[in-house]
């Protein structure tokens, strides 16, 4: 449980130094995809803490399984659903400045537009 | 009373939409939502009876209306109505109408929410719908401006989602109070996340210039009260809380002194006013208890100087002081400014001395400093030189039918300053009169000494891009240490 919850970390944070270090504006965009992609599945792993089975309610289904906590599940449902809304907004931005700035480089767009 | 606040927390969003289909009555629509709120606030603020609502179940949506939601409530409403009154004869089309009456719902949304969840759902939506308002002329320039934007929030509030879990995790709860046993690192990410939506200290360099590259009716929304969406929570906190109390008030100060120390030495109009509001910030989270009326005086007059400043035939402090500007925009001008400045008759001098009175004692010296500063930088825009006659530079918009939802806006902007005296009358005692005069005098006199030829060209490289992310990595460093301390 710890080492994933390492890698989780760890993928944040490839994220997160991902948004400052490339260059491309597109890549940045990737990398925010990613650091958000650890922050959901740190989400599934919490969930995951008092056992792995889908927490569905079946009349006649036994109550000694492990059920997984459908809490952390429901609430990233709308995270994921705001960040992919996000997402698809900004690459619409990244069209309209593509037309004007076809190598994206985010250097180059500040200097055009300061 | 259950029924009352769902009708008004929805009908924003109902409204917003409902103006896509209906388009001639956009404005209208938008009017009336923000009149609505007016009211909602105003009941808040007069019967300060708190509403406590859990829905669904345990872990469903809870709420939580008291005076210092009412006071926050009717800044959005007032400044909303204003900018689109301010609108009202322009040619924007329904799009920014539905834009800004969402924004209007989830910030509505934001300051009567008491679990972290909601919370990050509606700073979301403001992200969504602000930048959606700052792209709106479709320039390059304001799509990239509210690129970054969008960039710098949705990355904060992805620190902020992962402080969430790690306390749903240690508590099995979103409530705003689960964050009392929550570890440290939680901790540290749900405020990193809050300091960067609101604009607080370093992580809030994303905010000039964002603020002054906007249209004006957007730059006066985002400064009047978005920013209060990312601030308001941490109100909450430190109030809930004892133990975040230091924290919260600490970052006061030293947004303060931070925002004005960049203010004095802004020679772009626009700029001044955004290095203002962080300022500003710092002093409404110094003293949390009374941070709501602070708001609600700042938010006014924040709102009618961004408004007025767009209508000057330049954004350059130097080319306005060697033109002469309309003495009716100069008189707007210098209303607002004077309030903001703490001059009694406007309700900033009573919000002045109300936080006054609920520092703590290492507060007081460094934020009668930023009260010196602000009376300087305003000095800026109080001494413009202007005349009545027809060499007066002339206006951007000279026709007389747009002008007029413009006064329109300022006369309920400056109106609702001179109004909201009745909240606090008691400051009215001749010791805290006496206060303000000095501070006024004499930040005026450093003004014309130091100020008024002074230039220096502080350099911008902190305000880039990546530079702006880098600062959230520092800003969680020191968090991190100060709430291991």
């Amino acid at each position: 449980m710890f080492t994933l919850e390492a890698l989780l970390l760890a993928t944040v944070f490839c994220g997160f130094f991902g948004i400052i270090w490339k260059k491309n504006l597109m890549m940045k965009i990737i990398s925010m995809d990613v650091m958000s992609t650890g922050v959901i599945a740190f989400y599934v792993l919490v969930a995951a803490h008092t056992g792995l089975f889908t927490p569905i309610a079946i009349p006649g289904s036994r109550a000694d399984v492990a059920y997984a906590d459908p809490v952390p599940q429901a609430v990233i449902l709308t995270a994921i659903v705001i960040g992919f809304s996000i997402q698809a907004l900004m690459l619409v931005g990244v069209m309209k400045l593509s037309r004007d700035n076809p190598t994206l480089e985010c250097r180059e767009i500040e200097r055009n537009n300061s | 009373m259950m029924m009352l606040t769902l009708a008004w927390i929805t009908l924003p969003l109902f409204v917003g939409f409902s103006i896509y289909l209906l388009p001639k009555l956009a404005r209208v629509l938008a009017v009336a939502v923000s009149l609505v709120s007016l009211a909602y606030g105003l009941w808040h603020v007069v019967y300060s009876d708190p509403v406590v609502l859990s829905l669904v179940d345990s872990f469903g949506v809870s709420l939580l209306v008291d005076q210092l939601s009412g006071f926050f409530v009717l800044t959005n409403a007032v400044v909303t109505a204003a900018v689109v009154l301010y609108c009202w004869q322009s040619d924007k089309s329904a799009f920014f109408y539905t834009q800004a009456i969402i924004l209007h719902g989830s910030v509505n949304s934001v300051f009567i929410c008491a679990d972290l969840i909601s919370v990050y759902v509606a700073l979301e939506v403001i992200g969504i719908a602000a930048f959606l308002l700052i792209a709106y002329p479709r320039t390059n320039r304001a799509v990239w401006v509210g690129l970054r934007y969008l960039f710098v929030s949705n990355t904060a509030m992805l620190f902020y989602l992962l402080g969430t879990v790690l306390v749903y995790q240690a508590n099995h709860s979103f409530a705003f109070t689960a964050l009392v046993g929550a570890p440290v690192e939680a901790i540290a990410l749900i405020f990193l996340g809050l300091l960067s939506k609101g604009g607080i200290f370093v992580s809030g360099l994303w905010l000039p210039p964002t603020h002054g590259e906007a249209e004006s009716p957007v730059s006066a929304l985002l400064s009047g009260v978005v920013v209060k969406a990312g601030v308001f929570p941490l109100l909450r906190f430190s109030l809930m809380m004892p133990e975040f109390d230091p924290v919260v008030r600490f970052f006061g100060v030293t947004t303060a002194l931070f925002g004005v120390s960049f203010a004095v030495f802004a020679v772009d109009t626009k700029r001044i006013l955004a290095w203002s509001t962080v300022s500003q910030l710092g002093l409404i989270l110094a003293a949390p208890m009374v941070g709501g009326f602070y708001a609600l005086t700042h938010g006014l007059a924040k709102a009618s100087l961004f408004l007025t400043v767009g209508k000057l035939p330049s954004r350059d402090i130097e080319i306005l002081k060697s033109n002469q500007i309309a003495t009716k925009l100069w008189i707007a001008l210098a209303m607002a400014s004077l309030s903001i400045s703490g001059l009694p008759l406007f309700s900033g001098f009573g919000a002045k001395v109300l936080t006054g009175d609920n520092l703590l004692p290492w507060q007081t010296v460094w934020l009668n400093i930023a009260t010196l500063g602000t009376t300087i930088l305003f000095a800026k825009f109080i001494f413009l030189p202007h005349t009545h006659g027809k060499q007066s530079v002339e206006m951007v918009d000279n026709s007389s039918a747009e002008l007029s939802g413009f006064w329109l806006s300022i006369g309920l902007l400056i109106g609702g300053l001179v109004l909201a005296n009745v909240f606090y009358l008691e400051a009215y005692t001749f010791k805290n009169i006496a206060k303000p005069l000095i501070t006024l005098a004499l930040g005026w006199l450093i003004y014309w000494l130091l100020f008024q030829n002074l230039s220096i060209k502080l350099p911008r490289v902190a305000e880039q891009f990546d530079n702006l992310i880098g600062a959230m990595s520092l800003v969680l460093i020191f968090l991190f240490w100060m709430v291991m301390a």
